[in-house]
This record gives C-alpha cells, structure tokens and sequence, in this order.
C-alpha cells in the first residue's frame, strides 16, 4: 500500500490486524501519523476504533492479540514485552481514555496521580521539586488552585478529573497521545474546554496526537486528517476537510448526512438503515455492503482495497468514481431546509402547565434541583428542555409522569392539578397516566431484561384499558415504530441500542398518550441510529399529534425536533423563545457559551454546500 | 469497546451453553450432590443394613469384607448409618435455606422497594439481630425448648434470615432505581404486580445462588447442634451425631465411624458452596 509514503512519518501502522480466537475485531489497517500532526479515528460503537487504539498503545485485554507492525519511527511497538513498553509509555506513547469517573483511582489524592508519574525522573526526586512540578503540571490543565492536588477523586467533577487525567498522560511530555473519546461522558461546555486544552497542550509540545471519537463535528474542528472505520475496516482516510466537504465512501457520507445539523432545520435527516454489522460477518466484502444504497455484485464478492483517488484520499469503495456525483447531489437535497415553524395562537389552551415548581432533595447537603421553574406545552407542541448534567431537567421530567412530587407549585394537565400523583383520585390518577409517557435515557436498562417485547407491550397496552386481539395491536405498534412483528417474541437482549429504544417508544405509544416526555432519548445512540430514532419521532408528531418535551444537552438535536426551547441552569430558566429565535440570537449568557461550544465542523459540511 | 459477543439471549439455550461450559471442578460437586441426594431417596433400598440395628455381639468392628466400613460400638453398620444419614443431612439444610430466603425475599423487597420507615424497622431488626452471637442464642434456644431436629431447623432458619434480607434488599435496591421500573412506575403499574412481575425475576439468580452457598452453612451449623446432642434425636442415623457417637473410636477402634460421615459432610457443604458461587458467577457476576 502506498500509505507510508513521507519521511516525516512518526508512527507507521501496517496491516495491524485485531482478534480474539477466531473472532475478527479488525481487519488489516494501515495508517501513518506525522509528527505534531492530528489523526481522528471515527467510527460507531462495534467499528474497533478503541481496540485499534489499544493495540498502538499495547493495552489490549487479555485473549485479544494484534497482528501487524506497529512503528514509531522505525521501531516495532508491537509484541514489546511489558517491561519494554513501561520504558515508552508515558514518555514516548501516552493514552487519555473515556470516563473521567473511573480513571482515577478513587482512594489515591488527584495530585498523588501525577506525582506518581513523575517519581521515576531523576529532576523530581526531591518532594518538593515534585509537588512544585505537580502545580505547574496542574495550571498548564486550567487548575489555578494547587489545593486541587489534595482533593480526592469523588470530590472533584467530571471534567475537573478528566483535566487532572489530561495532566498525568501528559507528564512524562510524550511524543504521541492516543486519546480515546476523551470528551464524550462531559457536558458540552466542558468538552470544549477539555479539547482546547488538548489542542493547546499539542501545539506546545509538537506533540502528534490520534483522537478516537464518534463525534464528527469534533473530529472536523480539530483533526487534520480523518479515518474513517466501520466494522472493523478503514472505508476512508482523507484531510478533515476535503473529507467533510466532499467524502468519498457512501458511509462516510452517510454518517456526515446523519448527523443532526444545529444551525438548521432540516426536513428530514437522512438515516441509513439497519446496524453496524460485526466485523466477523463482513470478512469477504465490503462491510458497508448490506446498508448501501450503490451495492453492485463485485462488492460482496471480495474485499475491495483501500484505493488512493485523490492526492492524500483513499477510499475502499468501488464505485466511488462513478457514485461521486450522487454522493454530493444528495448532500445539497439533504440539506433543504424545513419550512418554517408556525407560531402558536397566543390564546391557546396549554395541555401541561408548570407553574413555579421547586423540587429539594433533602440529604446531608440539601439539593434545590428546580427553583421556581414555570412552562407550559400546547397540544401538539414539541418543546426542548435544555441544560447540563445538574440543571434539573431530568428532575422536571420525572415530575411531569409522577416519578418525583415536586416540593412546592402547580402541575395542570388538562385540568387536573398533578403535583402530586399518590393524593390523586384513582380515576384522575389512571387518565394521567395515561396522558402523559415518558422514554429514558438507557437503552440498555430501559426494557426489563426477563421480559420478551411482546410481554413489555402486552403490559402497557393492558393498563391502557385496551380490548381486542393483542397479538394484531402488538404487531401494529412495532411496525409504528419502525420494526417488525417478529421482534415481539424477542428479548431485549438481543437486540441493538437502538431497537431497544424503538420498543421503549412502543411501550410509551401503548397507552395512546398525548404528551411524551423524552429523557435524552437518543444520547446514548450512534450517529446513524439516532438519525433513524429523530425521523421516528418527527412522524409520530405529525401521525399522532404527539406533544413532545425533549430533555437534552444537545442543541443540534433540539434544532431538528423542537418548536420552542426552554434553557435551564442551575434549576433556573434563563431563556425560552422558538428554536429558531434562540439558537441563532441567545441573550443569557449560559446559552450563548452553550452555543459557542458547538464544535465548528459543520462550517466545513455545509460551507461546501453551499458553493 | 466491548468485545462482541454472540447475542443469545434466550434462557434455554443460554442456560444449556452455560451447562456445557461448566468447569470440571463444579460438574465434579453437581456428581457428589446426586449422590448424596440418592443415598437420601433411595437409602431402604441401598443401604445394606438396617441402621439402628444393634448387634452387641459384634461390638466395634474394623471393616471386613461383611461390613465394609466397620462398625461402631453398638455394632451397627457405619455404611449403612452414613447412607441413611443423607436424609437428615439434606432435608433439613434445604428447608432452611429455602425458608430463610422465603422470609427474607418478603422483608427485602419491602425494605428496599418501599423504603422509609419500613425500611429502618426492618433493617434495624436486622442489625440487632446481627448484634447477637447467634450461634450461642441457638444453642440456648433450643437447649431451653428441648432439642429435636425440628425444633433446631426452625431456630437456625430465624437465625439465617438477617443476613438474608440485607442480600436480597441490596439487590433491589440495584434495581429499583433502573429506567425500566420507572417505565413501569409511569404506566401506574401496582406496586406488588412491579415487585412480583418486574423485580422478582431479576434478582432470582441472587437468590438461588445464595440459597445453595446457605444450604452448606445450614448444613453445617446443623450438623454441629446434633454434635453437641441438641439436634436430631439420639439413635438417629445423622452424620453430626455419628461424629459424636464415635468420637472415641478416632484414634482405637474404627476410625472411619468419624472419618466418612466427616468427608460426607465437608464434601457436600464444599460441592454446594462450589454450585452457589459457581450459579453466581455465571448468572449473575
């Protein structure tokens, strides 16, 4: 392969190959990284992109082996013996992983964490060299305050301990970083704060840095080049640019056509169908083969190589020549932009009504969740809740549906006063439940595990006082939301995140309620799933004039679901306006630094269609 | 990343996948309890002689090719005595087991799902409860009461439920907080049909396996009542009153009137320990 061309090529990976037994996790990869360059690795959950990531970093768990060459500059990394690579790691090689919460070592001090990787160098063998070096290591992270460095992991926030975790990966100053999705579990203003001083930290040391994410707008914001990978396979590697103005595979296109815009309203997302298979079941073929709309009969009958068609762009798909035409018209087509939202008549009848509820969660230190929030939602109105972890937003959620009675103010839902749900008549308890629903966050612990779909479904639609044949009611709401009936004698194991939500939605549906409250519904999805979930959601409004509350932290999906947006900080609203008015003019400052952490990508995806 | 792992999630065949993944060590104790669970069944039948059948002119007797394992002071046959053992050594530890967990599944479920003061009442029984040394609470109980099998199995069943309930209230309380029995909680679903139909089920496998690591507790802890002659009724063939019985044979006489109901009793307390952790490493770990 003609990947490892230049000679400023740092790290050189050749056919690095990941497996467990027989299992195929990844397919021969290759790709080179150049001194003080940025790679982004990009791919969903189940492409390999963490594993290929620990093989570099020679992390793998137990049972799973790499295959391949491994180089930095000129010497082999892979099958280094531990004491070997205790040598490199931290010095040469670093590696940043994805929760903050558990990276740490809970009964360790946060500045024991970086003191502990400074011990072996000669400069800091003095305590007190040490601790100064802890300090220094600490402000370059943002951390002003050193008695930070005394506090202990539980008493620090998520993104405080991914910046003391940032500190220690880079103590040792390494040449590369492998940061593995070093952003994801952090509130988006947070998140930005972590990736610019990730960026900073790069661009002090020349350091090369590879970024594994899910998050494309972030990979085009701050990588130079981007890998595409999908079932365990590399479908494209090209300069973030070119890469998000014009791709080359039909999935990278696919995934750059997903993902929600949060400057625009768009008709309608363009989902790909289906899952992201195993790498295992695609050996022979083009794994993208099954979800793709050009698939020709050479596809499937052997593995295409990874093609260089451009200067610096390589493809693996077949018919890219041919296909490019289409792949850019579709993007301009997907990008038309939704009509306008009507206004609402201003003296229409809300169906809920807030007013001023406060919500305190007694303890040892007392939480004011909700202080005095008001809102109200008109009959077919989709209104998005928007804040960060602690604003309160899940806390008002589940004082819509009866899961937590607020401390004091009024809750109306067609009339009926439903503050709290147990003082309720039976009658008016029962017509509320039925009214108003609620779709969680996990898709994993969503359904009852012991449960099959059908009896999940069976149990909703008997509270809904349904009469008739259960089996045709089943398979009709499956088909609703998008599946089939055969997925009713299945049991949530089986089946995928996004399934899962699906049936989490049926459940939902079953009771036929009126208002849906959605908590972060489609957050814990992959980029492709969640485009499916918001189309399904986007048709259940106009199928059955469904009200919506959509709990979120991102304004992109909000943009793309939501007619009025209602801001919420701290247990405060700070601003509530139509969706349009607010993202594109914020008065209160918490928004306006919300929207500024929107990663800045989606200049390059749209920029080019625009020309 | 999670490695992928081949999706099957349908309980026959996961449970047959498992079985046929079982270590040679855990087959080995699932062989030693069907043994023992035969010799129990099926002791009138196996067992060569009658096991209260004296035969003083015989008197203590090394094993022979009569009576294979010898015999004990009053001449009866210690294979015999140790075959019919098994009843008294599985009948009892089983109700105790299964009734303590009974008991315990019903207060668990209460403290952890509804919380608040019936919370604190139960928990707080269970910590006093725990405050006791409950082994010399049982050897009073049922020195005072008068002994017998019965009396004893149903002290140590009161005895094994405070340790019962916190396994199970944690459980639930792992559960509870889960987004599906908020759905339930949401679609206005009866608090006992929740407790019944969605918590129940999955915090079963807890159960069962803790009540297979009890069982070799119960067994145990019963064994050694009858040790001390407050179990079973003198005369009855139980391997912990045989170990009393024939405490003097250990070093003249026969040995093995000590040594096989012994190893018959650290061997099934040890298989079931085995079966439970086993159960719950695989169903639930």
């Amino acid at each position: 392969m003609t990947l490892a061309s230049a000679t400023e090529d740092f790290l050189t990976v050749q056919d690095l190959a990941v497996s467990s037994g027989h299992l195929v996790i990844t397919m021969p990869t290759s790709f080179h990284v150049a001194r003080g360059e940025t790679l982004a690795i990009v791919g969903e959950s189940g492409s390999g992109k963490s594993l290929t990531a620990k093989a570099i970093a020679g992390l793998l768990p137990p049972g799973v082996i790499a295959k391949g060459s491994v180089k930095l500059e000129g010497c082999e990394l892979n099958g280094l013996s531990e004491r070997d690579w205790q040598r490199l790691r931290g010095r040469r090689v670093s590696m940043l992983l994805q929760d903050p919460f558990t990276m740490l070592n809970p009964v360790m001090r946060a500045g024991r964490h970086l003191d502990e990787v400074l011990r072996d160098d000669p400069m800091f063998h003095d305590r007190k060299a040490r601790r100064a070096e802890v300090e220094r290591r600490l402000a370059e992270v943002g951390i002003n305050n050193p008695a930070v460095a005394d506090h202990f992991p539980f008493q620090l926030s998520g993104g405080m301990s991914q910046r003391i975790a940032l500190a220690s990966s880079l103590a040792r100053d390494p040449e590369i970083l492998i940061a593995d999705e070093p952003s994801t579990a952090l509130d988006v203003t947070t998140q930005a704060e972590i990736m610019q001083l990730l960026k900073r930290a790069q661009a002090q040391r020349g350091m090369s840095l590879i970024l594994i994410t899910h998050d494309l707008r972030l990979a085009f914001s701050i990588c130079d080049r981007v890998l595409v990978l999908y079932a365990g396979s590399v479908v494209e590697i090209g300069r973030a640019g070119d890469l998000g103005s014009g791709p080359f595979h039909p999935y990278s296109a696919g995934l750059l056509l997903s993902e929600p815009s949060a400057t625009r309203r768009v008709k309608r997302l363009v989902a790909m169908p289906g899952r992201v298979p195993v790498a295992h079941a695609v050996v022979g073929q083009c794994a993208f083969a099954d979800r793709c709309d050009w698939v020709e009969e050479r596809c499937r009958a052997a593995r295409p190589a990874l093609e260089q068609r451009a200067p610096g762009r390589f493809t693996r798909c077949l018919r890219q020549p041919e296909i490019q035409g289409e792949l850019d018209a579709l993007r301009h087509a997907a990008l038309e932009v939704a009509p306008a939202i009507l206004a609402r008549p201003a003296n229409e009848r809300p169906a809920i009504k807030v007013d001023a509820i406060t919500k305190v969660f007694a303890g040892k230190t007392t939480t004011h969740a909700l202080k005095g929030v008001s809102l109200h939602i008109a009959p077919g109105e989709s209104v998005g809740l928007v804040g960060e972890s602690g604003s309160g937003k899940s806390t008002l959620g589940r004082c819509l549906v009866g899961l937590e009675t607020p401390t004091t103010g009024k809750i109306e839902i067609d009339g009926i006063d439903a503050h709290d749900f147990e003082a309720l008549q039976p009658d008016d308890r029962a017509y509320l439940r039925r009214t108003v629903q609620m779709v969680f966050q996990d898709p994993y612990s969503t359904l009852n595990p012991r449960h099959s779909v059908g009896k999940t479904l069976a149990e909703s639609l008997r509270v809904g006082q349904f009469s008739g044949d259960m089996n045709v009611t089943i398979a009709r709401l499956l088909t609703e939301v998008g599946l089939t009936a055969d997925y009713a004698k299945m049991r949530p194991a089986q089946l995928s995140g996004g399934e899962r939500q699906r049936i989490a939605i049926a459940r939902a549906l079953a009771v036929s309620p009126r208002l849906l409250v959605c908590d972060e519904p489609v957050s814990a999805l992959d980029v492709s799933v969640q485009a499916q979930v918001l189309n399904l959601f986007k048709d259940l409004k106009t199928a059955r004039g469904l009200s919506f509350l959509f709990i979120t932290h991102d304004l992109a999906v909000v943009r793309q679901i939501a007619d009025r947006i209602v801001v919420l900080y701290l247990g405060e609203v700070v601003e509530e306006g139509s969706v349009d008015q607010v993202l594109s003019e914020p008065q209160h400052p918490y928004t306006k630094r919300l929207i500024a952490s929107i990663p800045a990508s989606t200049k390059h995806i749209q920029g080019a269609a625009e020309l | 990343m999670t490695l992928p792992e081949a999706i099957d999630a349908h309980p026959v065949r996961r449970v047959s996948r498992r079985l046929a993944q079982m270590p040679l060590l855990v087959a080995l104790a699932f062989v030693v309890v069907c043994v023992v669970v035969m010799c129990a069944v099926l002791a009138p039948w196996i067992a060569p002689y009658d096991p209260s059948l004296q035969r003083l002119d015989v008197g203590v007797s090394l094993p022979s090719s009569d009576l294979i394992l010898g015999t004990d002071t009053l001449g009866r046959d210690i294979l015999s005595r140790s075959i019919h053992g098994a009843s008294t050594a599985l009948v009892g530890p089983m109700v105790i087991a299964a009734g303590a967990f009974a008991i315990a599944t019903i207060l668990g479920l209460l403290a952890g799902y509804l919380g608040g003061w019936i919370d604190t009442l139960i928990m707080r029984w269970v910590d006093f409860m725990h405050g006791l040394p409950s082994t010399l609470i049982v050897i009073v109980v049922v020195g005072v009461i008068g002994g017998g099998y019965w009396v004893a199995v149903a002290v140590l069943l009161i005895a094994f439920v405070p340790s019962d309930t916190r396994i199970v209230r944690s459980a639930v309380l792992e559960q509870r907080p889960r987004p599906y029995i908020d759905a339930a909680r949401s679609l206005g679903i009866s608090k006992p049909r929740i407790l019944l139909v969605h918590i129940i089920p999955n915090i079963l496998p807890i159960i069962v396996a803790y009540v297979a690591i009890d069982f070799a507790f119960a067994l145990v802890n019963l064994a050694g009542l009858s040790f001390l002659g407050l179990g079973v009724e003198p005369g009855t063939a139980d391997w912990g009153r045989m170990l009393s019985e024939n405490r003097n044979l250990l070093l003249g006489g026969n040995p093995l009137g000590t040594l096989v109901p012994a190893s018959a009793m650290i061997l099934t307390a040890i298989s079931m320990n085995l079966i439970g952790d086993w159960l719950f490493e695989e169903f639930i770990g």
